[in-house]
């Protein structure tokens, strides 16, 4: 049998919606961690970037600082605040899981064959990090619009 | 090359994410310390890279960001895709990505914290 290197479906995997419906929150919540991740990522190179234009005397910073200071400057800030709470909760969660703590205990597989580690308290934990994120990004915009 | 054991590689993984969410809320409470806008300025921004306890707390942050970001990204493209030539060449385009992106910010830190403007 050849061996399998890949993802199957690839970035189609990730984003075919039918997979958070058929999985769940869980499925919605691993989605985001990567899709934050990467935006988190790609913020702070460009972070870097803007704030190295500090050397540059303060035409070019106050310039610089003048892309932010926009409305939609204001609402990428907020959503780059979601992403950032969303990423932190996510992951403070997954930690807390991978040291074995709220995923329940083992035990005989029987029919329906239900997960013990995908419980409510995981779910609950999910609900309340997307609730948290939008509560961020609403004090974050009521700063930044204020 | 050195290689090291993914749980070790994970438990750095975890390190650098507590870290950083540590000096991330110190930088953003920097922010709220005065008017949001204000604490923006040109003069404010030069004033804390000048202090040298603020510099480094920059630095450490910058370190523990780029550590986290780019080993997320690895973790990321490993799970996409596997084989040792494609693995190799996304763990060292990771490391290589890493360390451009420290050398860079702390360039931006020294020289504004030496006064190199």
């Amino acid at each position: 049998m050849e061996r399998e290197t890949g993802a199957r479906e690839g970035l189609k995997g990730w984003l075919n919606p039918s997979k958070i419906g058929k999985f769940g929150i869980e499925r919605l919540a691993w989605l985001l961690m990567r899709l934050t991740g990467l935006g988190l990522l790609a913020y702070f190179i460009g972070h870097i970037y803007e704030t190295s234009h500090i050397l540059d005397g303060k035409a070019v910073w106050d310039k610089s600082l003048e892309m932010t200071q926009t409305t939609e400057g204001h609402l990428f800030l907020a959503l780059v605040i979601g992403m950032c709470v969303f990423h932190t909760g996510n992951g403070i969660r997954l930690m807390i899981a991978q040291m074995g703590y709220g995923i329940g205990k083992a035990e005989r597989p029987d029919y329906p064959y239900k997960p013990q580690s995908i419980n409510m308290k995981g779910k609950a934990c999910i609900y309340a990090t997307l609730g948290m994120a939008a509560l961020a990004m609403w004090y974050g915009m009521a700063v930044m619009f204020s | 090359m050195m290689i090291l054991r993914e749980s070790i590689i994970m438990k750095i993984h975890y390190g650098t994410a507590i870290g950083a969410l540590f000096l991330t809320v110190i930088h953003i409470m920097m922010r709220l310390t005065q008017d949001f806008h204000e604490s923006l300025q040109y003069e404010n921004v030069i004033a804390n890279y000048e202090s040298v306890g603020y510099a480094i707390l920059l630095e450490l942050l910058l370190i523990l960001i780029s550590v986290h970001g780019f080993n997320g990204l690895r973790v990321i493209l490993l799970e996409m895709n596997q084989g040792p030539t494609y693995e190799k060449v996304v763990t060292i385009g990771c490391l290589a990505g890493m360390a451009a992106l420290i050398a860079y910010g702390s360039r931006t830190i020294i020289m504004t914290n030496m006064g190199m403007l």
